[in-house]
C-alpha cells in the first residue's frame, strides 16, 4: 500500500520534472542564478521585481494569446488592441468619475467588442485567423493615426496611475492584477467545461464540432477574451509609461506569441497551458534585460534576441514528428 | 505510334487542366479587370510606353514577395520574415554593386544571400521541426539585425545605368517577370517542384508515396528567399539607394497578396496565377487610392476593409452552399 503510494508520487514529481512549463521555469532560474554572478546588481530584489513587472504587461497579452492559439488560433492585432486601449483611455478620461473606474471598463468593453469582432470573422465569415486579426491590426493602425494622430496623450486616470505606480506590502500593483488573471485564467482553462472545449477544438475542430462543442461562441469567446486582456495590458502600459502614443503596443506582438511557444504550447493548437507562458513571459524580459547589459548597437542586439528565441525553441518549443 | 497518339493526348489535356485550375480565380480575374479599366479611366498615361513601365516597376516588387509567400503556403509553410529578406537584399545590393565586386558580383552576393538564408529557415524549420510562423518571426529579428549592420542608415548607392534599366523608362520589370513566370513553370516540371503540391497537400500520403517530401519543402525556403532578395535589389535599384527598413510593409502585404490570390493556409490549395493576380489587385487598389486623393491613414483603413471582404465573400457563398 505505502510502496504503492511512493511509486505514484515518484510518477507524479517525475511528471512535472519533465513537464515543459516546469523546464521554461528552469531555464528562467538558470538564467537568472548565472546572470547575478556575471552581472552585479541583476540579482537584486528590486531589478527582479522590476522584471517582473515588465513581464506582466507580456503575461497579460499572452493569457489571451494562450486562449487563442490553444483553440487552433492566433491573435496577430493584441499589438493593435494594447495600442488602441493605450491611447484611447486617456482620451474618455474627462469624466466626471474621480476614480476613473467607467474610463477603464468603457476602455475594456471596447476592446473586448475588438476581439468578438475578430471572433465574428473567424467563427462566421470563416476568414482564416491569421488574415481577420492582421487586417484588423491594418484596420486600427489608420483609425487610431485618425483619432490620435501622431502626438502622445497623457493620461490623468487615477486609477490608471495607482495601477502604474503604486506598491501594496512592496508587491507592484500591475504584478498583483497579473497574478489575479493568472488565477482565473488557470481555472477556466483547466477546470471548466469551457476549458476542455478549447483544447478539443484545437485538437480536432471537426471532430469537436460533430461531438457538440459549440464551434462559434467558443471561438466568439476566445478572441473575446484575447480582446480583454490586450485591453488590460494596455491599461497597464499606460499606468506605467504615463503617456500613450501610437505604436506603444508594437513589441507585444511577438513576445505574447514567443511567450505562448516557450512555455510548451503548440502553435498548432489543442495542446499547452497558461503555466508555460508566464515563466515564458519572465524569460522573454529576462532576455531583453540581459541584451540591454551587453550594451551592443540596434542591429547586434537584434540578431542577439531573434538567435536566443530561436535557440530556446530548440529545447522547448518542437512539434512531434508527424509520421 | 502509341506515344505519338499519348503525347498528343497529354497535349490535348494540357489546356482543359489549366482551364480547369482557373475556376476559383475567375472571379478575381474579373475584379482585377475592373480595376485595371478603372485605372485606365483615372490614369491614361497607363497606355503610354512609360506608364505602362512605370505601372509594372510598382507592381514588380509585390509581385516577387506575393510569388514567395505563395511557394511557402503551397508547401503549407509561412514566412513572416519576408520584409526582412527584402531590407537585406536592399542593403547588400546597395553597399556591393558600387564597390570591388561590381554588379554582377553584387547581384550574385544577393542571390546567394537569399538562397543561403531561406535554405537555413527551411532547414531548421523542416528538419528541426520548429513552427514556421515562431522561426520566421525569430528570423526577422535576425535578418533585419544583419541588414542594421551592413548599412546602419540608409545610404549606399546603385549604378545609375543599373537603375536606369531596371526603373528608368523601359518594360524591363514586365520582362523579367514574364521571364520568372517561365522559369517557375519549367521548374513545377522538375521532381521537386512537382513533389511541391503533394508535400503541402498531405505530407504523411506524400512522404509514403516516396515524394521527397522535406527535399520539396526546404527548395520552396531557398527559391522564396532568392525572390525576396531579388525584390530588395530591384527597391533598391527604384531608390537608387539601399535602407535597412525598406521592406518592412511587404511582410503583410506578401500574406495579404497571396490569400487574395486564392492561396490557402493549410498547404496545396491556390495557384501561382491566382497569387501574382493578387498582387496585381493590392498594387491596383494602393495605386487608385492614391490617384483618388486617399491619405495614407485612410488606405490602410480601406486596405484591412477589403482584405477581410475580399477574403470572407466567397467563403460566405461556399458555406451557404
Amino acid at each position: 500500500m505505502t510502496a504503492w503510494k511512493e511509486t505514484a508520487a515518484r510518477r507524479r514529481v517525475l511528471t512535472i520534472l519533465r513537464s515543459r512549463p516546469f523546464l521554461t521555469v528552469a531555464i528562467v532560474a538558470a538564467v537568472w542564478i548565472v546572470a547575478s554572478f556575471v552581472s552585479r546588481g541583476f540579482g537584486a530584489y528590486g531589478h527582479l521585481r522590476y522584471l517582473v513587472e515588465l513581464a506582466a504587461v507580456i503575461g497579460l497579452v499572452a493569457a489571451g494569446q494562450t486562449f487563442v492559439v490553444i483553440a487552433g488560433g492566433i491573435d496577430l492585432s493584441v499589438a493593435a488592441i494594447v495600442t488602441v486601449s493605450a491611447v484611447s483611455l486617456p482620451l474618455l478620461s474627462w469624466q466626471a468619475d474621480p476614480t476613473g473606474l467607467t474610463a477603464v471598463l468603457a476602455v475594456l468593453a471596447l476592446t473586448t467588442t475588438i476581439g468578438l469582432v475578430n471572433g465574428l470573422g473567424v467563427a462566421l465569415l470563416r476568414v482564416h485567423p491569421m488574415i481577420m486579426t492582421l487586417a484588423m491590426a491594418t484596420f486600427l493602425q489608420g483609425l487610431l493615426i485618425i483619432i490620435a494622430g501622431g502626438s502622445a496623450v497623457t493620461a490623468e486616470n487615477p486609477l490608471v496611475r495607482w495601477l502604474g505606480n503604486a506598491r501594496p506590502a512592496g508587491i507592484p500593483a500591475g504584478v498583483l492584477l497579473w497574478v489575479a488573471v493568472s488565477v482565473i485564467v488557470l481555472a477556466a482553462m483547466h477546470a471548466t467545461s469551457f476549458g476542455a472545449r478549447l483544447f478539443a477544438m484545437g485538437a480536432n475542430p471537426l471532430a469537436a464540432t460533430l461531438s457538440g462543442v459549440p464551434f462559434a461562441s467558443t471561438t466568439l469567446a476566445v478572441y473575446g477574451i484575447s480582446g480583454f486582456t490586450s485591453g488590460l495590458a494596455g491599461v497597464l502600459v499606460l499606468g506605467m509609461n504615463g503617456q500613450g502614443y501610437v505604436g506603444i503596443g508594437d513589441p507585444y506582438l511577438l513576445a505574447s506569441i514567443a511567450a505562448v511557444v516557450l512555455g510548451g504550447t503548440s502553435i498548432l493548437g489543442g495542446l499547452g497551458t497558461y503555466a508555460g507562458t508566464i515563466p515564458g513571459a519572465i524569460l522573454l524580459v529576462t532576455i531583453t534585460a540581459l541584451i540591454t547589459v551587453v550594451n551592443a548597437s540596434p542591429g547586434w542586439r537584434s540578431i542577439l534576441f531573434g538567435s536566443l528565441i530561436l535557440g530556446l525553441l530548440l529545447l522547448s518549443g518542437r512539434e512531434q514528428a508527424r509520421r | 505510334m502509341s506515344t505519338v497518339a499519348s503525347s498528343r493526348q497529354a497535349g490535348a489535356l494540357y489546356w482543359p487542366v489549366q482551364l480547369r485550375r482557373n475556376v476559383g480565380v475567375r472571379g478575381l480575374f474579373a475584379v482585377v479587370m475592373a480595376f485595371l479599366v478603372a485605372y485606365g479611366f483615372l490614369f491614361p498615361g497607363l497606355l503610354t510606353a512609360s506608364g505602362f513601365a512605370k505601372f509594372t516597376q510598382s507592381w514588380f516588387p509585390l509581385a516577387l514577395v506575393a510569388m514567395a509567400q505563395a511557394i511557402l503556403m503551397l508547401t503549407g509553410g509561412i514566412s513572416l520574415a519576408i520584409g526582412a529578406m527584402v531590407s537585406l537584399g536592399a542593403v547588400i545590393a546597395a553597399t556591393t554593386m558600387t564597390g570591388p565586386l561590381g554588379v554582377a558580383g553584387g547581384a550574385a552576393a544577393v542571390a546567394l544571400t537569399g538562397i543561403g538564408i531561406g535554405g537555413a529557415t527551411g532547414f531548421i524549420v523542416v528538419k528541426l521541426r520548429l513552427p514556421a510562423i515562431v522561426v520566421t518571426l525569430a528570423g526577422s529579428f535576425i535578418i533585419g539585425g544583419a541588414a542594421l549592420l551592413i548599412l546602419p542608415r540608409p545610404g549606399g548607392a546603385i549604378p545609375e545605368w543599373l537603375s536606369d534599366l531596371l526603373a528608368g523608362n523601359t518594360p524591363a520589370a514586365f520582362v523579367l517577370l514574364l521571364l520568372i513566370v517561365l522559369l517557375w513553370k519549367l521548374y513545377l516540371a522538375t521532381p521537386l517542384g512537382l513533389s511541391l503540391y503533394a508535400a503541402g497537400e498531405n505530407p504523411v500520403g506524400a512522404y509514403r508515396s516516396g515524394v521527397p517530401v522535406d527535399g520539396a519543402r526546404v527548395a520552396a525556403y531557398a527559391i522564396s528567399g532568392l525572390l525576396c532578395t531579388g525584390a530588395g535589389l530591384f527597391v533598391a535599384a527604384q531608390t537608387g539607394s539601399g535602407d535597412p527598413v525598406i521592406g518592412t510593409a511587404f511582410t503583410l502585404n506578401s500574406i495579404a497578396a497571396a490569400v487574395l490570390g486564392g492561396i490557402g493556409f493549410l498547404g496545396g490549395q491556390g495557384t501561382m496565377r491566382g497569387a501574382l493576380a493578387g498582387s496585381l489587385l493590392l498594387s491596383l487598389m494602393i495605386s487608385v487610392m492614391f490617384f483618388l486623393g486617399f491619405t495614407p491613414v485612410a488606405q490602410y483603413v480601406a486596405q484591412g476593409l477589403i482584405i477581410i471582404g475580399a477574403v470572407a465573400i466567397p467563403q460566405f457563398r461556399k458555406v451557404q452552399q
